[in-house]
């Protein structure tokens, strides 16, 4: 009787596991859940050969666009260990980052009440903190993806950490510091761009490396080089017909003022 | 023999592969480590020994490009052909059961030997977990080779599947003991696995000293 019933009971379970791996249904249930994600796998695949045998393609490439904000579920393994283990790595550097700013603020706290005052901005530090994981994450690739060049390689090696000046040498963003997406962003830019400074020389050019004179390039300099390209590109196509048209637009501006 | 383990049995390949293999445990940058990669799996689906170790060369290989720069380039590869391989399954085990005795054999070592952060990956238990139940249906526990290849992924692997999802695992068991008590055309040796895995987690991933004598003392001997 009990037989029976077990009988059928695992009947029952055995059509139903067949129904489960002879049709992919139970596993590309998993995968559906992200259909952008197929599209993702592209891009990835696209940036990941871009870094492992031709990385100078992301030598070019300071923009913090790209697959970086995409954060639902990759579809392929490769990518959801990745993400899986950057999301433990970034957890473990908050509480690293929290147990300083706790230190921090006792040392402070106890200047403080040796001297009497009252601060009340203690807690300060506290609140600035960025917790969602989401931006963190974001913000994790980004520096990734700015760490994992071939110039970021040699800025380490050439320049040891207590040789680098602020404001002269490239200083990764504080990732949870509470900034705006915009200021984010740019910080990123601006790092990037100064880490340019020591990608390798290009073959055929001139072999003066950019490294050796990097004392006398500041920020401003390099943020200007890349800026003025495409102006300068722009001005001189421009500067013909600009003659040609400056009258009709004064005479424009004229005419609507007048 | 003991040489064996030391070269993480790749004696079996050409000249040519071996070097790359040899490169690919010292320098993984300096070579194609997708290549690599598809080496030791297209491997383990021939060789059923190699697959039983290979997670070992793929851990030393994943180890040395981390600490080179950082790099997870080898992981992504075989992490990624591994899922190509596992979409597949069903046409490779009715294609060859060795491939797919392999298959299954080298994915369970990967997961016990490639950790993120000293943990199981996530993105592997439900793979495990689905090949294993495959090799606990009806149609798997006539093959002898099947259920050997199941039992023997549990001892490995078993208590820390149980760990990253317990609610499969007692699935899987009761698929492991309908099988033991129902199912007709199981070969006495295949009643004996099984039955010696059903005490192996019954006692807690273990086997007590009599159970042990009971199973092996004899072939001990």
């Amino acid at each position: 009787m009990s037989h029976r019933y077990r009988a059928t009971r695992s009947d029952a379970r055995i059509s139903d596991l067949k129904h489960r791996s002879g049709g992919t249904s139970r596993w590309s249930h998993c995968r559906k859940r992200g259909i952008d994600g197929s599209l993702r796998t592209h891009s990835d695949e696209d940036v990941d050969d871009g870094l492992s045998d031709s990385r100078h393609s992301s030598f070019t490439t300071p923009e913090s666009a790209g697959p970086v904000s995409r954060c639902g579920r990759p579809s392929d393994w490769g990518s959801q260990v990745e993400n899986e283990e950057m999301r433990q790595d970034v957890h473990r550097d908050m509480q690293r980052y929290r147990r300083r700013i706790l230190g921090a603020e006792v040392s402070q706290r106890e200047r403080k009440a040796s001297s009497g005052s009252s601060g009340s901005c203690d807690s300060r530090e506290g609140e600035n903190i960025e917790t969602d994981e989401a931006v963190l994450m974001r913000r994790q690739k980004q520096i990734s993806y700015g760490k994992n060049t071939l110039a970021y390689d040699r800025y380490i090696k050439e320049v040891p950490k207590h040789m680098r000046q602020p404001g002269v040498h490239p200083k990764t963003p504080n990732k949870f510091r509470k900034y705006s997406r915009r200021s984010w962003d740019q910080q990123i830019k601006l790092w990037r761009v100064k880490l340019h400074a020591w990608d390798p020389p290009a073959e055929g050019s001139q072999e003066n490396t950019l490294s050796d004179n990097i004392e006398e390039l500041d920020l401003e300099d390099i943020v200007d080089i890349e800026l003025d390209f495409p102006a300068l590109a722009d001005s001189e196509n421009a500067s013909t017909s600009l003659l040609v048209n400056s009258s009709s637009a004064e005479d424009q501006d004229y005419s609507s003022k007048g | 023999m003991e040489n064996s383990s030391e070269d993480y049995r790749i004696q079996s390949f050409d000249v040519d592969t071996q070097k790359l293999l040899k490169t690919a445990l010292k320098d993984p940058s300096s070579v194609d480590l997708e290549k690599v990669s598809n080496i030791i799996v297209d491997q383990s689906l021939k060789d059923p020994l190699f697959s039983k170790e290979a997670g070992r060369i793929c851990y030393t290989i994943v180890q040395a490009e981390a600490k080179q720069n950082n790099g997870t380039v080898f992981r992504r590869h075989l992490l990624n052909r591994l899922q190509q391989e596992f979409k597949e399954r069903e046409e490779m085990r009715k294609r060859s059961l060795q491939e797919w005795v392999g298959y299954v054999t080298f994915i369970c070592n990967v997961f016990d030997y490639l950790k993120v952060n000293n943990m199981s990956m996530v993105a592997l238990v439900q793979p495990v977990y689905e090949c294993l139940m495959r090799l606990a249906e009806p149609d798997a526990l006539l093959n002898e080779e099947e259920v050997d290849c199941l039992v023997l992924q549990l001892h490995r692997i078993g208590e820390q599947l149980e760990k990253v999802n317990s609610q499969r695992m007692d699935e899987l068991f009761f698929l492991l003991r309908d099988g033991f008590l129902l199912q007709e055309g199981l070969t006495s040796m295949a009643r004996l696995l099984l039955l010696e895995i059903l005490e192996f987690r019954a006692g807690g991933w273990m086997l007590s000293s009599t159970a042990h004598k009971y199973y092996y003392s004899e072939i001990a001997d």
